[in-house]
Order: C-alpha cells, then sequence, then structure tokens
C-alpha cells in the first residue's frame, strides 16, 4: 500500500517548491506579526476608545455632580418642612405607615405560622408595604403633598423601608400620643432621610469601576456628612422658602466633596497599583482637581440652563440631560456607532485572521498544492512518466496511497514550520499579553492546515480523475482559486470590516468559497462555531482524497 | 510451447473507426512476436491493455495465465516495459532516475546497469529534460532492460537510435533472446523486425490483417531474379524458353523470373549461352510481403466500397452515430405519440394534430435519408 522509493521521488521531484513557498509563507506571517506588532497599529484603535471611555466617565462624573446639587438643595428644603411639620398631621401620616406595617406584620406571621420575624422576613414585609403604600396615588399623593416634598415611587419605597427599619430600632419607638412625638417623628425622618442617602452613596460609588468597599464607605459618610450639615444650615425664612441662598454653598459641597472622595479613591487605586506614595498623592490630587473642575462646570451649566428654561415641568430634567452631555452626544448617531466600532475594533485579528491566515497565508500553499496534486497524478499520466511507476510491480493503489501520503505528510510539514513561526512571533510579541493568544494562533494554524487539506484533497481528486494535466489543473486550479478570490471580495462584505467600509451585498462571495468554513472570527471571539466547520473541512478533505482514490483504481491510463 | 502472452477477441472502440477491434493473437515461449503497421493503427493500443493500463472493452488479454487488467502488478513482476512515448519522472539527471526505478524494482545490482549503460553507450549524468530523442530512449531501454526479467514488451524501442545504434540494439535483443525471453516488439522498421523476430503481424486499422512467419520468408522454396539481355533476340529467345515470367520489360529487354531452388543449375547452364547485360536477384522480404497484403486488403476495401456504392447500406451496418439518431428519433416519435394518445383520453380531442405532425417527421426523415445518401456518395 505505500512505496518508500515513490515517496522518495515525489519528494525530489518537489522539495524546491515545498521550500521556496513554506519559507516565503513562514517570513511573510513573521513580518505580519512581529513588525506590525511594534508599530502598534492597534494605537488608533486605543486612543479612539480613550476618548469613548473618557466621555463616559466625564458624562457620568457631571451627572454624579448635578444629582448631589440637587440632593443637598432638596435636603434643606426637606429640613424646612420637617421643622414646620403639624403634630396633628404627623400624627396621621405616621399612624398610616406605621398601622399598615404593623398589620401586615401580623398576618406575615399568622400565614407563615411563625412567633418571631427574622430580618430577611421583615426587610421583605418593608419592601411589600412601602410598594403598597407608594404606588396607592390616594395614600402617598396624600402624604407627599401634606409633607410638601416631591419623591419619586422609587426614592419613596426606599424612603418609607427606611422609616419602617428606623421604627424597628427601639431607639426611636414611639408612639404617636406621646406629648414630644413630633420631635421625635422629625428624628425619625431626618434618619431616615440620611441613612437613605448614606446607602445610595455607597451603592454609587461601588458600581464604579475599581472601586471597593472602603472608597465606597469613605464616599457615603462624606456624602452624609455633607447632607447633615445642608441640613444644619437652614434658616427659617421670611415668607416662602427661596434655595438661591442656599446655592453657593451647595455647590462648593458638592466640589469639594467630589474632590475628597476622588483624591481618596484615586490615591489608594494608585498605592495598590504599586506606585511610590508622593507620586501617588499628586497625581491623585491632579486627577481629583480635574474632577472638581468639571463638577463645577456641570453644575454651573445646570444653573445656566436652569434659568434659560424657566421653571417649567420637566425643565429640571432637560437642564441636568444638557448639563451632562458628553462628546458622544453631540455628534450625529451613524458617525458616533461608526467611530465607536472602529475603536471596538481588533486591527490585528483582521489582519492576521481574516486578511493572512484566510488570503495571503493560503495563496502560495494553495498554488503548491495546485502543481504538486497536479503533478503527482494527472503530470505523470498526461506526460507518461507514470508509465515507469507502473511497469514496475507496484499497485495503482499504492501508487495513489504514497501519493496522496506524500502531499499530506508535506502540507503536514509546511503548516508545523509556519505554527512554529507563529509562535515564536507571538511570543517575541509579547506572548499572552500580545492582541492574540497563543490559543487563538495555534487555532488559526490548525484551521488554516484543514482549509488545505480540503483543498488538497480537491486538486487531488482532480489529478486522479483526469488524464489531462490541462484539465485537472484547470479544474482543480481554477475552483481553488475562485474560491480564494471569492474570499477576498467576501472580505468586504463580512462582518471583521468596519460598517463604514462595508457592502454587505459582497458577503454572498463568501457563500461561494470553501474557505468560509475557516472561521477566524469565531477563533477570536471564542465562540464554539468553528469547531463543526472544521469538522466538514476533514471530511471534505477525506471524502475526496477516497474518491480519487478509487478512481484512479479504475481508469484507463494513456501510458 | 506455452504460450506466454494471449490476446483474445480483444476490442476497445474510440469512435469514428479509431481503436482495435476482435484482435487475437498469441505469444509463445522464447519468441520474439513482431507487430507493425502504419501509425494510428492500434499498435500502443494493443500494448496497453498487454501491460493493463487499459480495461478491454471485449475480449481478454492474459500474460502467462494472468488477466491484464486485474493482476497486473503481478504480471509485473516478469515484464519489462519500453514505451513509445518516452517522457521521465521530474527528477534531475538520468542516474537519478536510473537509482529510482532501480528502488522501484527492489533492485540492488548494479552490474546489470553498469553493462547496459556501457553496451549502448549511454552518458547518465545528462539532465533528463535536456536529452536529446536518442538519449532518452537509451535511457528508457537501460530503465526497462535493467530488471532481467523474462517477458519484453517493446513500443517503437528503436526510434531515435542511429544506425550505428540500432546495430547494438538489436545485438543487444538478439542477446536477451537467446537467454530465452519472450519478446513483444512493436516497430515501424522492417529491417529491425526481420532480423529479430519469429513471428510478425500486421495490423491495419484497428485489425491484425496478417501473421507473417519469418522463416517462411527468409525460407521460400524459390528466388526471383532480374535478367536484362544485351541484344533483343537473346531476350526474345529466352522467352521461348519455360521459364515461369513474373514481370517482362519489352522496351529493356528485361525479364523477372521465379526460379524453384532445384532448377537454379538449369537456369545458370542456359544462361551461358546468352549475353547478358545483367544478373540480379531480387530479394523476397517482409516489406514486400507486407506490401502484397496490404494491396490485396485494399483492393479488398475498394471492392467493397464499390458495393456499396452499387447497393446502399442495410441498417444494420449503420454507424454508432447513425444509429444513435435514429434511435432517438424512434423515441421522440414514440413521446409524441404517448402524448397525443394522452391528449386524446382527457380531452377527446380529434387526433388531427397528432397526424399532422407525424406526417411532418416522415417528411424529415425522408430529407435526412436523402441528404445522408447524397455525404456519402460524396465521400467516395
Amino acid at each position: 500500500m505505500f512505496s518508500k522509493a515513490l515517496f522518495k521521488q515525489s519528494m525530489k521531484a518537489n522539495w524546491v517548491k515545498w521550500v521556496s513557498v513554506t519559507l516565503s509563507t513562514c517570513v511573510m506571517l513573521a513580518i505580519v506579526i512581529i513588525v506590525l506588532g511594534n508599530l502598534g497599529i492597534n494605537d488608533i484603535r486605543d486612543s479612539l476608545k480613550d476618548v469613548f471611555t473618557q466621555a463616559d466617565q466625564e458624562s457620568y462624573l457631571k451627572e454624579n455632580a448635578v444629582d448631589g446639587y440637587e440632593l443637598y438643595l432638596t435636603s434643606i428644603e426637606l429640613e424646612g418642612t420637617l421643622q414646620s411639620l403639624d403634630a396633628d398631621m404627623a400624627q396621621t401620616a405616621y399612624g398610616i405607615l406605621i398601622n399598615q406595617y404593623n398589620t401586615n406584620k401580623e398576618s406575615y406571621k399568622t400565614e407563615n405560622n411563625l412567633e418571631e420575624l427574622d430580618e430577611t422576613a421583615l426587610e421583605e414585609i418593608r419592601r411589600d408595604t412601602a410598594t403598597s403604600i407608594v404606588t396607592n396615588p390616594l395614600i402617598w399623593g396624600g402624604i407627599t403633598s401634606q409633607l410638601g416634598v416631591s419623591i419619586s415611587q422609587e426614592q419613596g419605597i426606599d424612603f418609607v423601608m427606611e422609616i419602617y427599619r428606623v421604627y424597628d430600632n427601639p431607639v426611636y419607638t414611639t408612639s404617636p400620643t406621646e406629648p414630644d412625638f413630633l420631635t421625635k417623628f422629625q428624628n425619625i425622618l431626618r434618619t431616615s432621610f440620611l441613612n437613605y442617602v448614606y446607602t445610595s452613596a455607597y451603592e454609587l460609588n461601588l458600581s464604579q469601576e475599581g472601586s471597593n468597599d472602603e472608597s465606597a464607605t469613605y464616599s457615603a459618610e462624606k456624602m452624609e456628612e455633607l447632607i447633615t450639615n445642608a441640613m444644619a444650615s437652614y434658616q427659617v425664612p421670611e415668607g416662602e422658602f427661596d434655595r438661591t441662598p442656599y446655592k453657593e454653598s451647595a455647590m462648593t459641597g458638592i466640589n469639594n466633596m467630589l474632590y475628597d472622595v476622588t483624591n481618596y479613591t484615586y490615591y489608594n487605586q494608585l498605592i495598590a497599583g504599586g506606585m511610590e506614595e508622593e507620586e501617588a498623592t499628586s497625581t491623585a490630587e491632579q486627577y481629583a482637581v480635574v474632577v472638581k473642575v468639571l463638577s463645577n462646570t456641570a453644575i454651573s451649566t445646570y444653573e445656566l440652563w436652569l434659568d434659560e428654561l424657566g421653571d417649567v415641568e420637566g425643565a429640571q430634567e432637560q437642564a441636568r440631560t444638557e448639563a451632562c452631555a458628553s462628546i458622544t452626544d453631540q455628534i450625529p448617531e451613524k458617525v458616533s456607532e461608526a467611530l465607536s466600532e472602529l475603536g471596538n475594533m481588533d486591527i490585528y485579528s483582521l489582519i492576521i485572521g481574516s486578511i493572512f491566515y484566510r488570503i495571503a497565508g493560503l495563496l502560495l500553499p494553495m498554488v503548491f498544492v495546485i502543481m504538486t496534486a497536479n503533478g503527482l497524478l494527472a503530470g505523470q499520466v498526461d506526460s507518461g512518466s507514470m508509465a515507469y511507476v507502473l511497469s514496475t510491480p507496484t499497485k495503482r493503489r499504492t501508487v495513489t496511497v504514497t501519493q496522496m501520503t506524500y502531499l499530506i505528510v508535506s502540507l503536514f510539514a509546511m503548516f508545523a514550520l509556519l505554527t512554529v513561526t507563529s509562535v515564536i512571533a507571538v511570543w517575541i510579541s509579547g506572548g499572552n499579553s500580545f492582541a492574540i493568544n497563543y490559543g487563538q494562533i495555534l487555532l488559526f494554524n490548525l484551521g488554516a492546515f484543514l482549509t488545505m487539506f480540503a483543498i488538497a484533497g480537491f486538486c487531488f481528486m482532480c489529478s486522479a480523475l483526469f488524464n489531462r494535466a490541462k484539465y485537472s489543473l484547470g479544474v482543480g486550479g481554477g475552483i481553488t482559486i475562485f474560491s480564494l478570490v471569492c474570499t477576498i471580495l467576501g472580505l468586504f462584505g463580512s462582518s471583521v470590516v468596519p460598517s463604514a467600509m462595508r457592502i454587505s451585498a459582497m458577503n454572498f462571495f463568501n457563500y461561494l468559497s470553501v474557505i468560509t468554513l475557516y472561521d477566524t472570527v469565531s477563533i477570536m471571539s471564542g465562540t464554539l462555531s468553528y469547531l463543526w466547520k472544521f469538522g466538514i473541512l476533514l471530511a471534505i478533505g477525506v471524502v475526496t482524497f477516497i474518491i480519487g482514490g478509487f478512481r484512479f483504481d479504475k481508469k484507463d491510463l494513456p501510458l | 510451447m506455452d504460450s506466454v502472452i494471449t490476446v483474445e477477441h480483444l476490442t476497445k472502440d474510440y469512435g469514428e473507426g479509431r481503436g482495435i477491434f476482435d484482435l487475437s493473437f498469441e505469444v509463445k515461449k522464447g519468441e520474439t512476436f513482431g507487430f507493425v503497421g502504419t501509425n494510428g493503427s492500434g499498435k500502443t493500443t494493443t500494448i496497453r491493455h498487454i501491460m493493463g493500463f487499459l480495461k478491454a472493452q471485449s475480449g481478454q488479454v492474459t500474460v502467462l495465465g494472468l488477466d491484464a487488467w486485474k493482476d497486473s502488478p503481478e504480471i509485473k513482476k516478469y515484464v519489462e516495459y519500453v514505451p513509445g512515448e518516452i517522457a521521465f519522472p521530474d527528477l534531475r539527471d538520468g542516474t537519478t532516475f536510473l537509482k529510482a526505478q532501480a528502488e522501484l524494482l527492489g533492485l540492488k545490482d548494479t552490474n546489470r546497469i553498469n553493462y547496459l549503460v556501457e553496451k549502448l553507450q549511454l552518458d547518465t549524468s545528462a539532465n533528463l529534460k535536456r536529452m536529446s530523442k536518442g538519449m532518452k530512449q537509451k535511457t528508457a531501454i537501460v530503465a526497462a532492460f535493467m530488471a532481467d526479467k523474462d517477458i519484453l514488451i517493446l513500443d517503437e524501442p528503436s526510434t531515435g537510435l542511429d544506425p550505428l545504434m540500432r546495430e547494438t540494439f538489436i545485438e543487444l535483443l538478439q542477446e536477451e533472446k537467446s537467454k530465452g525471453k519472450t519478446i513483444f516488439m512493436s516497430s515501424q522498421m522492417f529491417d529491425e523486425l526481420e532480423d529479430v523476430c519469429d513471428r510478425v503481424a500486421l495490423i491495419f486499422d484497428g485489425r491484425i490483417i496478417d501473421i507473417a512467419d519469418m522463416s517462411e520468408i527468409n525460407n521460400l522454396p524459390y528466388k526471383t531474379f532480374k535478367v536484362e539481355f544485351t541484344t533483343r533476340e537473346d531476350y526474345l529467345k529466352f522467352k521461348r524458353l519455360k521459364y515461369e515470367i513474373v514481370r517482362d520489360q519489352e522496351k529493356y529487354n528485361q525479364v523477372t523470373i521465379k526460379v524453384y531452388d532445384k532448377n537454379l543449375n538449369r537456369l545458370f547452364d542456359t544462361l551461358k549461352n546468352y549475353t547478358l547485360k545483367f544478373i540480379a536477384e531480387v530479394k523476397y522480404n517482409l516489406e514486400k510481403h507486407f506490401k502484397e497484403v496490404l494491396a490485396k486488403e485494399y483492393a479488398r476495401l475498394d471492392a467493397i466500397k464499390k458495393e456499396e456504392e452499387a447497393h446502399p447500406k442495410p441498417q444494420e451496418e449503420l454507424t454508432r452515430t447513425e444509429q444513435k439518431q435514429i434511435k432517438r428519433e424512434h423515441k421522440k416519435e414514440e413521446k409524441k405519440e404517448n402524448q397525443s394518445e394522452k391528449n386524446e383520453k382527457f380531452f377527446n380531442k380529434p387526433k388531427v394534430k397528432a397526424e399532422k405532425k407525424e406526417i411532418k417527421t416522415h417528411k424529415k426523415e425522408a430529407k435526412k435519408a436523402e441528404k445522408q445518401e447524397k455525404k456519402e456518395v460524396d465521400n467516395v
């Protein structure tokens, strides 16, 4: 089934081709990975990405500043409301809230046959009760209008739950009939509000990137302190409440608070990142100043917009949006999308995966396979030199098995060398920290080998089917090159090309090419759909090799 | 003697009269069998069947009792082959090629190769692609002969060799023959076949029309002489004698006579009394023999053609393509008929249209037949 002599002969006939194709492909690959890697072709992408992340951060920061500013002013107003609370009113409101809560607690106990309620059960009852109260427009509308503060439903639920938590705390246990009930109720509301401020500030900070419990606690404490001071600074106005006198202190307070929090958080991050203490201090301070300036700008802009829009309904919301707009909000949506896509695009995987491994890197091995596959059978039959092999006691099956072994082994050796080259090149370019890691580069090579295996099978089949080299080359080579050209054209319609340059109709060409089964995008993105496509490539190769082998056994040879 | 190569009713039709048809012959052990014919007469096709490169359409080829197609690799253990078209594998030079070939054959001993190379004065270091036709031929001969197997199959082995080298080659062949090998060779050179072969087959248009026994041709019981006399009287006088005159050329006072060996002495006795301008033996050889056979064959073909002209071909003897055409027409008609029948069943329409169509097709056929006849006449 295998002839060593014939194998040697094939090697002698094709080694020059093999060496030149392998070397030039290796050099090409090394250049693509190393040289382009050092040129830093991803810099553009990174800087674009930076612009977008900065814009996002900026917008977020501004929102924080404006929200904090609003909260500051609201808290002063709330303090005013608290101080002017009517005792009867307070009794009624508190009564409604607490009665409902106690009723629910009792029914929960009987429903679940419980003597005592633990904290989780209590929390559940609190949420249910708060939700039922806040979502009932009759009750909640009454309470808020009595209190004279506007609170959204979500905030309202949190707030009411906070009131229940305080109520459950023995220190604050009170009953509406007690003589100093009003003061106690005021305290309960104040504490609930401050708790609410603390919790939301804590959670907001924690949701930020790079934050931890420590910095979140710091931020929440700062915020609580600021609001406590704000409420303490309330002075009973002559006539109606006016927020104007408090604006300046609100702005300064928020600016300073953001400065402190940023400085603290960033400093800790830098120290954790391994920076020297001194350097970290100055860097954090610089950054905090930037944040302070940003906050200042945002609040001023917000005030200006508020003045501009007048005191109409929704003006506040619009002013807030305008003040917090980032660069990306200002450019047209399509351009912004294209830019952000460009920012997210990995030029490395485009050039190495979709251009090198699927097109440039396949071209030379393809030429090698087309020529060699043709020369292994059809070429020798056409010229007549196959007669020398077949006039020895060599079976035709031995000839086909030996020749296909040569073709597969030479391809395998070629891609083994290519794999070694690519792994070394990736190692030089920074190993796993490089845009493409070792696993991906190995999969790229495996995929390229399987693609070439399928193509080799097809070319070999053509070589075995035809007695004429021109037909074998024409059909085998023609369809192979056609596939490559379709892949080149299809590239302009595929998802790897940024949408600004993409012509989606060109994607049609991808359906005409066998190389489409070599899914580099799937390898890069880490999905597994490349696996079954690899399977199909392998199957194509195996089937075509077998068809070629059987056909050659049975046909007439003009020797 | 056992027969080594047997060809029975071998047919391979490539269409348009090309191919080989109902070929039968056998080559016996130790025999040298020649195969001669014009270009394209089917020599190489026959050899390819013996080598198992082509599958017979019908008939059978056996070598040493083994089927040439199925047991081809087994047969190759006993067969050496020089192909008609010399093309070498893509290797550097003659030495590399011969080494590769020796490896394929599993040969370790290089003595025979050296002997052959020396005998044929072959420069094996020459580049395979740049070799002249003669050198390529010599390389091919060495590649075939080096295994020293029992059967030699040679397809025009001496083409491209210069006359001296051809002599050497024939010597080599005779050497092989003396070892008792069976040789089957095709050639266009009558003289080399005459020198080596025991029997020679003549193939013409894919059919063997004669197999000549060389010993019969060489040992004819009579000789042919051309005699020219100086005077007219002698010429006329000689003609009156009872010699068998094959050809008479009055103009030159020349006669060609056939004399049986036993009568030779009588002839020379007679001629003592005549003044001769010259006397020469006209050699009867293979070439002459086959020319005669071919002339007869041409005459036969002419006769057949004339016959055909007189009486048009009956349908059985139509060529394949013509038969196919007729078949196709038949099928078309059948289809039409079927359809019209169906139509009738479904729609109860009168058969007028179908009838019209039938009439049309008949007319067409008649026209076609006329055309074909005309063509045939033209061709003749």
